[in-house]
């Protein structure tokens, strides 16, 4: 049977996604599903259960959810997440592109003092604040404190998640500039226009016109910043190593102890799998529930 | 054509061939930090000539915990070099139970210098099975070291220390006179095996429940020696006797040992052999003028006064790769790392002594003046018998002295945190 024009052009498309498709399966599901797999096994990295892993079942799942420094990691996961992704990137990220949005003085040199964090990969940033925040009065941010009067600390000892949020918001704002750039550029200046003229202020131009026509954008940024932000290991280990204690162990950092410390790989994997169904759902609630076209 | 192109095929394929098979067989060395790489390639000619071989030195990370995972990662997925050191004696175990470690047994004792071997390395080195999975040709020998010189100054006595108490009461002393810290017992997660390997295992020997495991293979961790080894750490963090703040971040070793310590801020610290050198002597970044003289050592003396021990442990412990592609290979060249040549250097790099008998005589060992005393001593050392599930052990240990130090806990507390982690990782029934 002669195939038609559509049937040709179906099969040519499949032959173009097929690489893709090879990629995606050999470095996402496969990896995916052999996690999913571990989480049900007592595989360990040395002992009996390397050479002998069994199949457990739940058990793991069932360890994680008694075991109070998963809670604790969860914790921390979700105060650095909000802090630097929801709030610290996108409030600055806003700020800065609503400001850099207009013809300012040195308008490229602080575009490009504000994208340079993101051109520095993670544990190179990490060791570069790690320089100015250990050390205590020796320490580059205690001399500037010290300025107006505040007295030096080892600032990664004493309020390290603060430190963590701070660090992750210099490195992000830059993301979200660019995205709110971008979304302001499709703001029609007309409508700008014709808020002035019925004499809105700057205030309710901002509140009722800017924010609801960047709402996609704005949702957008958040599905993207916050599956990112949660997935961060580098950084966070090169500055605290998830420390002192488990003050600052996010979840990665509790994958890697339990998987690579501990040599637990099984019940790292669990603690993998319960990640992976959380950042599914959350970039389902973004998609659908606040209704972003993807 | 076509014969002529397939006559040059085929010579090629034959010279290639040939020029592999002519190629001498390449091993590979596992190996970490600087000062060890230093020495192993110091010896490493030597080895290659008698043997034939090419030896490739692998170099890892440094910290001992972040070398280690490394290795079990590529142990795991079969990649792993022919030849690796193991951190601790009490992580053999583990990798025998894990498959990754070749028998050695017959290759050793057929070895010609297996009789110049100490026998507490013959001892370290073999498994309760009585096979050997290990080569211990290095042996550290830990125990108390305290400025000497400060001491005297301060009109505090030297004396060895003759129990628990008397030791506690003689830190106290330092603290009120000196107004410095008296003691530091390596702890928390961010030292690694240390805070169990450095320091617990040194109290546990002297306690009330001097050895973990008992006849059936399960952990004594409930004894009460436990509970008492961790009141020594909560006393010395409660009382502020030992610095804490360093021990909370990377690499804690850092600052109280290389630099409180030469500088007096730290009195006494729980060490090895390797101290006078590595830590303190020539290799140090802020060496301690005259070592020998102005740091002292005291044994660790037992918790009822009834004596006191030096703990012996492996330090350069020799694993062959059970996947090595040459087993047999693997294990000539293992016992050329325990050759009196190889020993000495590690000796002068590192300051861990060499497991041979016959090292006293070497004149290049003679001249690491602060090593010599202590060959003689390594002999009188005691050690903690290991088995598997000891890396857990260790674990649990950097936990349960992690809440100590930030307070979180007492004793009894850490101890329960050693036991109930232990029990997750390995299962209730491994526990006594």
């Amino acid at each position: 049977m002669a195939t038609t024009y559509e049937q040709r052009i179906e099969r040519q498309n499949r032959w173009l996604v097929l690489p893709a498709a090879v990629l995606l399966v050999a470095f996402v599901l496969f990896p995916a599903g052999t996690a999913v797999w571990l989480s049900l096994t007592n595989t360990a990295l040395n002992g009996a259960a390397a050479l002998h892993p069994r199949f457990v079942g739940l058990s793991n799942f069932n360890r994680l959810l008694n075991d109070g420094d998963f809670w604790n990691s969860l914790w921390v996961t979700f105060v650095f997440v909000f802090g630097s992704s929801v709030v610290g990137q996108f409030v600055f990220g806003l700020f800065s592109a609503m400001a850099l949005n207009r013809p300012v003085p040195l308008r490229q040199f602080f575009m490009a003092a504000i994208l340079l964090p993101n051109a520095v990969p993670e544990v190179v940033a990490g060791f570069i604040w790690i320089s100015m925040l250990s050390g205590g009065e020796r320490s580059t941010l205690s001399h500037l404190v010290g300025l107006v009067g505040i007295p030096s600390q080892e600032w990664l000892q004493t309020m390290p998640l603060f430190m963590i949020v701070m660090v992750n918001t210099w490195r992000g704002i830059a993301f979200a500039m660019i995205l709110m750039t971008s979304g302001l550029a499709a703001v029609p200046s007309e409508v700008y226009e014709a808020a002035r003229i019925d004499g809105a202020t700057d205030r309710q131009i901002f509140w009722r016109i800017t924010l609801p026509l960047l709402r996609p954008t704005i949702f957008l940024y958040m599905l993207v910043s916050t599956v990112g932000t949660i997935a961060i290991f580098g950084l966070v280990y090169a500055l605290t190593r998830g420390g002192p204690g488990n003050a600052t162990e996010i979840i990665a950092i509790h994958i890697y102890n339990q998987s690579f410390v501990a040599y637990q790989l099984g019940y790292g994997s669990a603690v993998a799998v319960i990640m992976l169904g959380v950042s599914m759902l959350l970039g389902l609630l973004y998609v659908r529930v606040l209704k972003v076209q993807v | 054509m076509k014969t002529a192109l397939l006559r040059a095929g085929i010579s090629l394929a034959i010279l290639a061939f040939a020029a592999s098979a002519a190629s001498a067989e390449t091993i590979r060395i596992a190996e970490h930090r600087q000062a060890r790489i230093d020495a192993l390639n110091k010896v490493l000619p030597a080895i290659e000539k008698k043997l034939g071989v090419t030896i490739q030195v692998v170099e890892y990370p440094a910290p001992e915990k972040d070398y280690f995972s490394k290795l079990l990662t590529e142990l795991g997925a079969g990649n792993a070099p022919d030849l690796f050191t193991a951190n601790a004696d009490s992580d053999v175990p583990d990798l025998v139970q894990a498959g990754y470690a070749a028998p050695i047994t017959d290759a050793v004792k057929a070895w010609d210098g297996y009789g110049q071997l100490l026998d507490v390395a013959k001892r370290l080195s073999t498994a309760p099975d009585g096979q050997m999975y290990q080569l211990d040709t290095m042996l550290g020998v830990q125990q108390l070291y305290y400025r000497k010189d400060l001491l005297d100054a301060a009109g505090i006595s030297t004396a060895q220390p003759k129990s628990w108490a008397e030791l506690m009461d003689r830190i106290h002393e330092i603290k009120q006179k000196t107004g410095k810290f008296g003691l530091l017992l390596p702890a928390g997660e961010s030292w690694g095996g240390g805070a169990f390997s450095e320091a617990f295992s040194l109290f546990i020997v002297g306690s009330k429940t001097p050895q973990l495991i008992d006849a059936d293979g399960k952990l004594d961790l409930n004894g009460e020696g436990v509970k008492d080894v961790f009141g020594i750490y909560s006393t010395l963090v409660n009382d502020g006797l030992m610095p804490i703040d360093p021990l909370l971040g990377p690499e804690p070793w850092v600052i109280p040992k290389y630099e409180m310590f030469p500088k007096g801020d730290l009195i006494a610290t729980t060490c090895g052999t390797w101290c006078y050198i590595y830590d303190w002597g020539s290799q140090a970044k802020i060496p301690v003028p005259n070592v020998t003289q102005t740091v002292g050592t005291w044994a660790v003396p037992n918790e009822d006064g009834s004596g006191s021990t030096v703990t012996v442990g492996g330090q350069n412990i020799w694993v062959v790769n059970a996947k090595s592609a040459d087993v047999e290979m693997a294990k000539k060249v293992l016992l050329e790392l325990g050759s009196v040549d190889t020993t000495v250097a590690y000796s002068a790099n590192l300051g861990n002594i060499p497991a041979r008998k016959d090292a006293a005589d070497n004149a290049d060992f003679q001249k690491l003046a602060e090593l010599v005393p202590v060959l003689k001593d390594a002999e009188n050392g005691t050690y903690l018998k290991s088995g598997p599930g000891f890396t857990a052990v260790s674990e649990g240990v950097a936990k349960a002295t992690e809440a100590i130090l930030r307070k979180q806990t007492d004793a009894a507390g850490a101890q329960k945190i050693l036991v109930d982690y232990v029990k997750q990782v390995l299962g209730d029934d491994q526990v006594k």
